[in-house]
């Protein structure tokens, strides 16, 4: 359902402002969501001043100075720093991405970050991600061959192994899908960019036997037709992929097989 | 003890991408139209019911107020022709690119004003 305003208890108020140290002159300021789960209170906005001048380059290594050098409390996900593992997926000025992979040289005026959008947030940064897991698990994201292929190499044709080029990349991130009104308004029901890729994936794999029954389990107005195409999910893809022209596809063999 | 989770902000931080601003705008536009659609039907039957007595209907669309209101259902209809072109051209596949969207997001933004003066023009010759 469309809810446009935050529940009371999620509504953020103004947070500490933490005042440069180091005498630099080269500050920014970075504004950090925080909610801390023990103490009951409403989120609110914590202000870093952070030395610029000794600061690597990206958005995750501001967020590492402030936990490094200022307030060691501040809760993030990260692992990989390259991009790969997907963890560090925040809203950062506005848009999602990878902490990893976004440039805060990019960001113009303050910093502000924010937790994925529409999750409910386990702390500071930490959104809970369980539901879109869940749904992801729905799709059944495993190869399904009959016994008797599975003696054999299932062979596939190079045109065959290049539709996969641009969904198997997917990192599950939850940029895409966090990005996506329908998904907000519809998460509960609606599988969102990212599952919806996925779930593409395994459609068009040449050796996946069980595309009809994929199709049909997908063709359902919740589950695949809250797409408006608004297309937030492709531009926030930090990986470059496209679920919204995946989406499409899938609402085209729907549309032109008999099913 | 855990307290209850907060939800995380969404529309309120979300940056507008020009392709969201002409989604929702169809949204929009598409209901203005239905509801715009019902009361020129409205005005057509009131005409005819009315026999030769037009003076307050054409009162009501001379004046500012009625001329905003005309303008204001050409664009939106002007927008939601075009907007759903490139929303039918999508259902076919094409047009997905970042870079297209972005194009395409803005030729419906831009067109739809330029539309609007075309029909107006085309309208006003005869008057």
């Amino acid at each position: 359902m469309v809810q446009i305003s935050l529940p009371e208890k999620s509504q953020i108020k103004k947070g500490k402002y933490f005042k440069d140290k180091t005498g630099s002159e080269n500050l920014k300021k970075v504004n950090v969501y925080r909610w801390d789960p023990s103490s009951g209170e409403n989120p609110r906005i914590d202000t870093y001043e952070v030395d610029m001048d000794n600061c690597p380059s990206k958005v995750l290594d501001v967020l590492n100075k402030i936990k490094n050098e200022i307030d060691p409390t501040l809760a993030y996900r990260r692992s990989c720093a390259h991009g790969v593992c997907g963890s560090c997926a925040m809203n950062m000025a506005g848009k999602n991405g990878l902490a990893c992979t976004t440039p805060h040289a990019d960001i113009d005026g303050d910093i502000d970050i924010y937790p994925l959008p529409h999750l409910k947030v386990k702390k500071d940064l930490i959104g809970d991600l369980d539901g879109l897991y869940k749904q992801y698990q729905s799709i059944e994201p495993w190869l399904k061959s009959s016994s008797k292929s599975e003696v054999t190499e299932i062979f596939q044709s190079k045109e065959d192994r290049a539709k996969l080029d641009g969904a198997y990349e997917c990192i599950m991130c939850a940029c895409c899908s966090t990005s996506c009104p329908s998904y907000w308004w519809n998460g509960d029901k609606y599988l969102g960019p990212a599952v919806l890729l996925q779930a593409y994936r395994w459609i068009i794999d040449s050796r996946d036997e069980e595309r009809q029954a994929r199709l049909k389990k997908v063709a359902d107005e919740l589950k695949l037709y809250r797409c408006h195409t608004i297309l937030n999910c492709t531009s926030a893809c930090p990986k470059g992929l496209n679920p919204a022209k995946a989406i499409a596809e899938i609402k085209k063999m729907l549309a032109t097989a008999n099913i | 003890m855990e307290n209850k989770p907060p939800l995380s902000p969404h529309i309120q931080v979300y940056r507008w991408q020009i392709s969201s601003l002409v989604s929702i705008s169809h949204r929009i536009t598409g209901i203005i139209n239905i509801i715009a659609i019902s009361l020129i039907c409205l005005l057509i039957s009131l005409m005819f019911l009315s026999g030769s007595k037009h003076e307050t209907i054409d009162l009501l669309l001379d004046s500012t107020v009625g001329k905003f209101i005309i303008l204001g259902i050409t664009w939106s209809f002007s927008f939601q022709i075009l907007s759903e072109i490139r929303h039918l051209i999508m259902d076919f596949g094409y047009g997905f690119d970042l870079k297209t969207t972005k194009i395409s997001g803005l030729i419906v933004i831009f067109g739809s004003v330029i539309l609007t003066i075309i029909f107006f023009i085309i309208g006003k010759s005869f008057v």
